[in-house]
């Protein structure tokens, strides 16, 4: 239909263009926002396919998550702006060699690719109608695939170890709130008698 | 159902149990005690695991539906890969106590990255492998950059981290052209799928080799090598230098062998570049550097070139060739490694070749130790190195591929002068310093490996056969 | 055409919807407001001093922290979604598989929370 692939060509425009904005904006905070602009094209163009967990699981990680770590690294950074766009020409050959091999080889892919339609009709599940494509992962991902999911959970396990152990880095002098040595406080501990002799100090 | 039969992956399981448990202690417990503590029960742990595996309590068998396998080979692989992270959780425990490094997570993560090395050559179909692959290098970017107040160490770690985020992405790349032009994940059905002749199942393969040379270090994708070991502590660089290569060349060996015999001319041309290329740059590079830690990243690297020589031809011989390589190429590393961390002058571990030299003089038996390794990574016979070189050349010269195995004894000729210099050092050079006295566990280890290296010549059968047991499970 | 669109035809109208009244508004008062800049009113006014420095300053590498401990319990939750439409076909495997996946995330909770990452200092 005529408004799909209106629509589709509308979420691709605006995505490449944004992916350029991403590489060409002098400002990292604005080439952050524009890739918000473009995972949430992306989205879109998931949406068209027909793949609506993508598209949300895109938006909420990549845009709710992802995007705003960006932001932090950008900010914590410090780059100077100026700087970045005097190295760009003196990396632009090579970038673009590297960019004009895979795009060769994304092209070769694709015309000569040949769809084997026995693949996709021996799949255990098809994609039928009765099941949402959010069904259809729940059915496989926790039983069927449970290994792959449970090393899901020990790498991000891992990931969550590391964060902690390069960054968390108290200050011993630092005064932190005890609850329970709060309530256990009470007058004679706290409160000393002193005999005060006049002209002299404690 | 097959898939409740787990009962081949206890090994792996008991690990992450393991590893969880001791977080929890090792978060609960602070005091001084508690890093000795939790690396004892994790060595212990390892220790048991270990021995079930080698008693062969392990059934084989696949499990989790054909995605992963143990087998003979695998096993075998595990065996190393456990063998190796209990000797350096010993180590460990002497050498971060001097640097007053003394994290319990430090453990932790050597038992995660553990696992996914364990998963790494046990896996049979794509997501497993890559999954694997993240869960072992996660753990030690941060391993690399666990000195978090040096700036070297940090620096490394990122640099790790970065280079091996990118390899993860073309590996990524290779492994979905597989699937998508074969339309499988398991290994099984992509090499039976494989018959047609495909331009993007090259891309796909080579996109995939690519990212596997990132993870053993062959040239081209070498760069991250000498800094990552330069900055890491010496015993995770020691680790670096050992498991994680042989779980990777496991897992190399595995996917070409069982997932692609068809496409053997093509990978074939690929690893021959590779081998070519790692056993040269790493011989010639290794000749200007003073830093210790930096020639060994060098050494490994030419290393690694030898070790891909077993693969090339696809056969049982070169398998097992190479098993036997990963063997003798964890002992004698893992030594030298160990001789270097072990020796300290004024409670300043040595960095740079100037600082051994005279150790003849002031510890005349450190200094032969060290000096039999070095001979025997060199390749001089009767060493254990010799071994390791001559079976993986033998595999090249069956392969009638000369032309690789002439390339591979020069550079082992070209090697042979680092490896010498640092002897000169040793026994010619004047010293201006002493040693401080070495401790009885690390001596002990030391000793150990080096009677293993020595006296590998006596009784080689045992290793072979080992090997060639593992090897032959891949060509069933 | 796929169906699924239809559904999200409501969410298309509302953006389109958003945008021509933001662009209404914003274009409007581009044409309409009166604008005559000169070098001292687009100048930053600072308590009527120049600025002292740039505005953007290093952050703390706590934010950092948050944010990566934020989005693996994102992508934790992110897992749950196709578990719980699914949970009356997976059965007991299914239910048992998640509990393991969020025993291990769990561990990884109570390691946080005794090292004291949660706490700001």
């Amino acid at each position: 239909m005529i408004v799909v692939s209106l629509l589709f060509y509308l979420f691709s425009f605006i995505m490449i263009a944004s992916a350029f904005m991403v590489i060409l904006s002098r400002n990292p905070v604005h080439s952050v926002l524009f890739l918000i602009l473009c995972f949430f094209n992306s989205a879109g163009i998931f949406l068209i396919l027909g793949a609506e967990f993508l598209a949300f699981i895109l938006v909420i990680v990549y845009v709710g998550a992802v995007a705003v770590l960006f932001l932090f690294v950008v900010m914590m950074l410090d780059v100077e702006f100026k700087s970045i766009s005097s190295t760009v020409i003196s990396y632009l050959p090579i970038g673009l060699t590297i960019g004009v091999i895979v795009l060769a080889e994304l092209m070769l892919v694709l015309f000569t690719w040949k769809r084997d339609y026995s693949v996709t009709d021996n799949l255990s599940i098809t994609t039928d109608k009765q099941y949402s494509n959010t069904e259809i992962i729940g059915l496989v991902l926790y039983t069927d695939n449970i290994l792959f999911f449970q090393l899901a959970g020990l790498i991000l396990l891992a990931s969550m170890i590391g964060a902690i152990v390069l960054t968390v880095n108290h200050r011993p002098s630092a005064k932190r709130q005890d609850i329970n040595k709060q309530v256990e406080r009470d007058a004679e501990s706290s409160i000393k008698n002193i005999d005060m002799k006049p002209g002299s100090g404690i | 159902m097959n898939l409740l039969i787990f009962t081949p992956v206890l090994p792996e399981i008991a690990i992450t149990i393991v590893s969880m448990f001791l977080l929890i202690i090792g978060v609960f417990k602070k005091n001084e005690k508690t890093y000795s503590t939790i690396s004892n029960l994790a060595i212990l742990s390892l220790l048991v695991v270990l021995f079930l595996i080698f008693s062969g309590s392990v059934p084989k068998g696949v499990s989790f539906g054909g995605s992963l396998i143990t087998d003979s080979f695998s096993l075998y692989l595990k065996t190393l890969i456990l063998t190796s992270s209990i000797i350096i959780l010993i180590v460990s425990n002497i050498y971060l106590r001097n640097i007053n490094l003394l994290k319990f997570e430090y453990i932790i993560l050597v038992l995660l990255s553990v696992v996914g090395m364990m998963i790494m050559v046990s896996s049979n179909d794509l997501i497993s492998l890559y999954l694997s692959i993240e869960l072992q290098s996660l753990p030690l970017y941060v391993l690399a950059s666990i000195r978090n107040k040096s700036s070297k160490s940090t620096e490394s770690g990122l640099k790790y981290f970065v280079l091996g985020a990118l390899s993860s992405c073309i590996l990524l790349y290779g492994l979905s052209l597989i699937y998508g032009y074969t339309g499988s994940i398991y290994y099984n059905e992509i090499a039976s799928n494989l018959s047609e002749y495909d331009v993007g199942i090259l891309i796909g393969v080579a996109f995939t080799l690519a990212g596997f040379a990132f993870k053993i270090s062959a040239v081209p994708f070498h760069m991250w090598t000498p800094d990552v070991y330069e900055g890491s502590p010496t015993t995770v660089t020691a680790f670096f230098a050992v498991a994680p290569k042989i779980a990777a060349l496991g897992l190399i060996v595995r996917i070409l062998i069982t997932a692609m015999p068809n496409l053997i001319a093509d990978w074939q041309s690929i690893l021959i570049l590779l081998s070519i290329f790692s056993m040269l740059l790493g011989a010639f590079s290794a000749i200007g550097q003073r830093n210790l830690k930096r020639l060994l990243a060098y050494s490994s690297i030419s290393h690694m070139g030898f070790a891909l020589m077993g693969v090339i031809n696809g056969s049982f011989d070169g398998v097992r060739s190479l098993s036997l390589y990963m063997l003798i190429y964890l002992v004698m590393s893992l030594a030298l490694f160990i001789s270097i961390i072990a020796l300290k002058t004024n409670d300043e571990h040595i960095e740079n070749i100037e600082d051994i030299s005279g150790l003849a003089k002031i510890n005349p038996v450190m200094a032969l130790i060290i000096s039999i390794l070095l001979f025997s990574l060199a390749g001089i016979p009767p060493l254990a190195g010799f071994f390791a070189k001559f079976y993986v050349l033998y595999a090249a010269i069956d392969a009638k591929l000369y032309y690789l195995a002439i390339f591979g004894v020069l550079s082992s000729v070209i090697s042979a002068f680092y490896y010498l210099r640092i002897i000169k050092v040793m026994y010619f050079e004047e010293s201006a310093i002493s040693f401080d006295p070495i401790s009885k566990r690390l001596k002990t280890i030391i000793y150990l490996l080096t009677a293993i290296t020595l006296l590998f010549f006596l009784r080689p059968s045992i290793f072979i056969n080992f090997a060639g047991t593992a090897s032959a499970s891949l060509f069933i | 055409m796929n169906p699924i669109i239809l559904d999200y035809l409501p969410i298309l109208i509302f953006i389109g919807v958003a945008i021509v009244v933001s662009a209404a508004l914003m274009g409007s008062s581009f044409i309409l407001a009166k604008s005559n800049p000169d070098n001292e009113k687009l100048s930053t006014y600072e308590c009527g001093f120049e600025p002292f420095e740039n505005a953007r300053v290093k952050f703390d590498i706590r934010f950092y922290l948050v944010a990566i401990l934020f989005i693996i319990f994102d992508l934790e939750v992110a897992f749950l979604f196709p578990w719980a439409i699914t949970l009356g076909k997976i059965g007991v495997f299914g239910y048992i598989s998640m509990m393991i996946f969020l025993a291990v995330l769990t561990v990884g909770f109570v390691y946080e929370w005794k090292k004291g990452a949660l706490e700001w200092d």
